[in-house]
């Protein structure tokens, strides 16, 4: 009974500590690309004391559907999504009311310490050079891979600045993505650990290095210097490029095959036909 | 030396009246179906005239046969290497526009019309499609040089010729023409069976017919352009290549393929050859003119002992041996040197063989009577048909070989007339045939088999063996255990 309680207890020790790891773990991996505890804003707020700014229930709530409560027109919410420039907090399906209650006492955790370890990213402000960028544009493009060997940017991205048929469709474009998270900060830290569910199943078991994050920083802010491509151009040039393509290849295929059969019969009988009647046109003008 | 047995063909042209009764035989028992309305196994062709498809020896558009490169031969259309850049096109297939459209007529709206003041007819349908077209051409559609501005003229046989010559063949008094009926020619170099991909072309190792498995076949049509005579056809209902099986059905039963048994002319004949099969690829290396003797070499002696002995341990039959004995066909090709093969420049060896066809004397006005006793030969030489025409349709494009086959008959035909006739004396008669390197006892043999032969003379059918043949692809016993009873259609247990 004794020993069965002490392993009952040890156990759930454990449980907990593991618990209380797995938690720093899950915020570190899905909060922190926007979230600091004490380290300012970066596309979405500094948490520090955040129970002080609204009751758990309400937090809750938005942390399980954040466009949900959003959409439903409170006020607090607009005010987020105004500060946010527009960027609406994914939602996670991971996500659940117990994990939501976790994070929480962890942010509360959090911010008592004098300095956090969230608080964010010691991202280097040193000015971004002509070869960061050319570095940028070499990963972005795929010419150098990536040091953990996840796909390169232009895969699923398109940016502005690619020669020919542009990039990828399937992820948003690239060009001003810069702006759009609000600075080099933001930006480098949410490409170090990317929060959306499809850059996070693509960057989680190999993320991106510091020094990579740097150079595509660099490579973003250099395009936002550009305008975006048009997307509907775009989709006009890719099909007057295939149509031009296809003209040409069956052209190259005439030249290739040139000596194929062709009809015999008919060539010979309206060559025929042709001879007779230009002799009968002629004799009949002499005449 | 590596005997073998191959049934092959012999047709005399000269007997040849072009009523196509082979074509309908072979029509309406075998290419009288869905796919197969535009085929013709059988067919007979006017020459001078462009045949079936139009211009088939024209080998620069059709690409058929072998061509000689890097000391070697290889098909003109395909290759390993060349398939594989073509496999989703074939570039050297003849359209359906030159065999011809297949069609019949809407005899509904013959018989159905309502009552009016028009005519009724019926318009013709394709058989393809079914709606109406507009008949532009046909099987035979040249026939007896109909449409000679467009087609005689543009046969290629005619490129040998001179530009007079061609002017005098077409001028209104010398026009000539002669039949070429055509089957396959169940090469011994076929390039259909060299170009399958798939494997579906075979020759018949007891008989040399060759043959397309239709289980196997995949539609490629490699083998209807890789054949320079355009014997195979793509069946476009079955997706598969069907070509002329030589009757089997029928020969295995003892029975001469259907086109020769209709023939009206009697100018068919059929039996065995043996030749020796390891000599094949040096034949078909060798120049254009050294191409007729040399397949002549390939066919052997059947009544010689070490060919008999050689036969005997390849395991032909002793009825097959005995069956090449008697061959007329040995006889027109070896022995007499009548027969020629067709185009042997394809390389492919035909083992059908052609008696050339005499034609009238090219006559005029200061000329119309020639001394036969001075010179034989002359109307032979001056014939309205070329030499140089027959050279190139039948000679590998020498002269000699016709000529002398046109001789012999000619002589022959002198040693008759001084027979029955008497006009002539027996010694000039004597010395054309001795001109012609003809002894009294072949004239009579090359008359009696030409004039007056019997059906069984004409078709020394071998034997099939086929229970021996079997065990070349199946064992007897298994084969035995597997048919006897519903093997076209199996009986099922059902309800």
């Amino acid at each position: 009974m004794y020993m069965a309680a002490i392993v009952a207890a040890a156990l759930l020790l454990l449980y907990t500590s593991a618990s209380a790891q797995e938690t720093e773990e899950y915020f570190r991996q899905n909060c922190m690309s926007c979230h600091t505890i004490g380290g300012g804003r970066l596309t979405g707020p500094d948490l520090k004391d955040v129970e002080s700014r609204k009751d758990r229930d309400w937090l809750v709530r938005f942390m399980l559907d954040p466009r949900g409560v959003i959409e439903s027109g409170d006020p607090y919410a607009q005010e987020l999504l105004s500060q946010a420039r527009g960027a609406i907090m994914p939602s996670f399906p991971t996500m659940t009311k117990k994990r939501a209650g976790q994070l929480l006492d962890l942010i509360a955790e959090e911010s008592k310490l004098e300095r956090s370890q969230f608080k964010g990213l010691q991202v280097s402000d040193r000015p971004f050079t002509e070869a960061d960028v050319d570095k940028g544009r070499r990963l972005f493009m795929g010419y150098e891979r990536l040091e953990n060997k996840a796909a390169p940017c232009i895969s699923c991205h398109a940016i502005n600045d690619i020669p020919g048929l542009g990039g990828g469709t399937l992820a948003p474009d690239l060009t001003t993505v810069y702006e759009r998270y609000s600075g080099r900060k933001t930006l480098s830290t949410w490409l170090s650990a990317p929060a959306t569910p499809s850059m996070q199943s693509v960057f989680k078991p190999q993320p991106l290095t510091p020094d990579e994050v740097l150079a595509l920083t660099a490579f973003f802010e250099h395009t936002l210097q550009r305008n975006p491509t048009d997307p509907s151009t775009a989709r006009l040039n890719f099909l007057l490029i295939g149509v031009g393509a296809v003209v040409l290849i069956l052209g190259v295929f005439d030249v290739i095959w040139n000596k194929r059969f062709r009809s015999v019969r008919r060539v010979l009988v309206n060559s025929v036909n042709e001879e007779i009647l230009k002799r009968a046109n002629s004799e009949s003008k002499d005449a | 030396m590596n005997v073998r047995s191959q049934v092959s063909m012999v047709f005399h042209l000269d007997k040849c009246i072009g009523c196509h009764t082979c074509s309908i035989a072979c029509k309406n028992v075998w290419t009288d179906r869905k796919g197969a309305e535009y085929m013709w196994w059988n067919n007979v062709e006017t020459k001078p005239g462009t045949g079936y498809p139009t211009k088939w020896e024209d080998q620069e558009k059709y690409k058929g046969g072998w061509e000689k490169k890097n000391g070697g031969i290889r098909l003109k259309s395909t290759g390993k290497g060349r398939i594989v850049p073509n496999i989703f096109h074939n570039p050297s297939q003849p359209s359906m526009d030159d065999y011809y459209e297949p069609w019949t007529y809407k005899y509904d709206e013959l018989f159905n019309a309502p009552e009016g003041p028009d005519q009724p007819t019926a318009r013709p349908v394709s058989m393809v499609t079914g709606e109406y077209i507009n008949v532009e051409s046909g099987p035979n559609w040249d026939d007896d040089l109909g449409g000679s501005r467009q087609y005689a003229e543009n046969d290629p046989n005619l490129d040998a010729l001179t530009e007079d010559q061609r002017q005098a063949l077409f001028s209104v008094e010398q026009l000539v023409f002669f039949y070429f009926p055509r089957i396959c020619n169940h090469c011994l170099n076929p390039g259909c069976v060299a170009a399958c991909p798939s494997g579906a072309l075979y020759k018949r190792g007891e008989d040399g017919i060759v043959l397309i498995d239709q289980k196997k076949c995949r539609g490629w049509r490699s083998c209807v352009a890789a054949c320079p005579y355009k014997k195979t056809y793509y069946n476009w209902s079955t997706g598969k290549s069907e070509k002329c099986i030589l009757c089997f059905p029928r020969l295995e039963t003892g029975q001469a393929p259907a086109c020769f048994h209709s023939c009206v002319g009697r100018i068919r004949y059929l039996g065995v050859l043996l030749y020796d099969a390891d000599k094949i690829q040096e034949v078909a290396n060798l120049p254009d003119d050294q191409l007729v003797d040399a397949q002549r070499s390939m066919i052997l002696d059947p009544h010689d002992e070490n060919v008999i002995e050689a036969a005997r341990k390849n395991g032909i039959h002793e009825s097959v041996i005995e069956s090449a004995q008697a061959s007329p066909v040995y006889k027109f090709v070896k022995e007499w040197k009548l027969a020629l093969p067709p185009h042997i420049e394809y390389r492919t060896l035909p083992m059908l063989f052609y008696v050339p066809p005499l034609s009238p004397v090219m006559a005029s006005l200061d000329d119309t009577l020639t001394s036969i006793d001075k010179d034989f030969f002359h109307d032979v030489e001056e014939s309205r048909v070329p030499l140089k025409f027959l050279a190139s349709l039948l000679g590998g494009g020498s002269e000699g070989k016709v000529l002398y086959a046109l001789k012999k008959m000619k002589a022959i035909r002198i040693y008759r007339r001084a027979m029955t006739v008497g006009d002539i004396t027996m010694e000039t008669a004597q010395r054309a045939l001795k001109e012609a390197d003809c002894t009294i006892e072949q004239a009579e043999a090359i008359y009696k088999l030409t004039s007056l032969c019997t059906f069984d003379e004409r078709f020394v059918i071998p034997p099939m063996n086929r229970e021996e043949a079997i065990e070349m692809m199946k064992d007897p016993h298994e084969h035995r255990t597997n048919t006897g009873f519903g093997f076209v259609d199996s009986p099922k247990r059902s309800f």
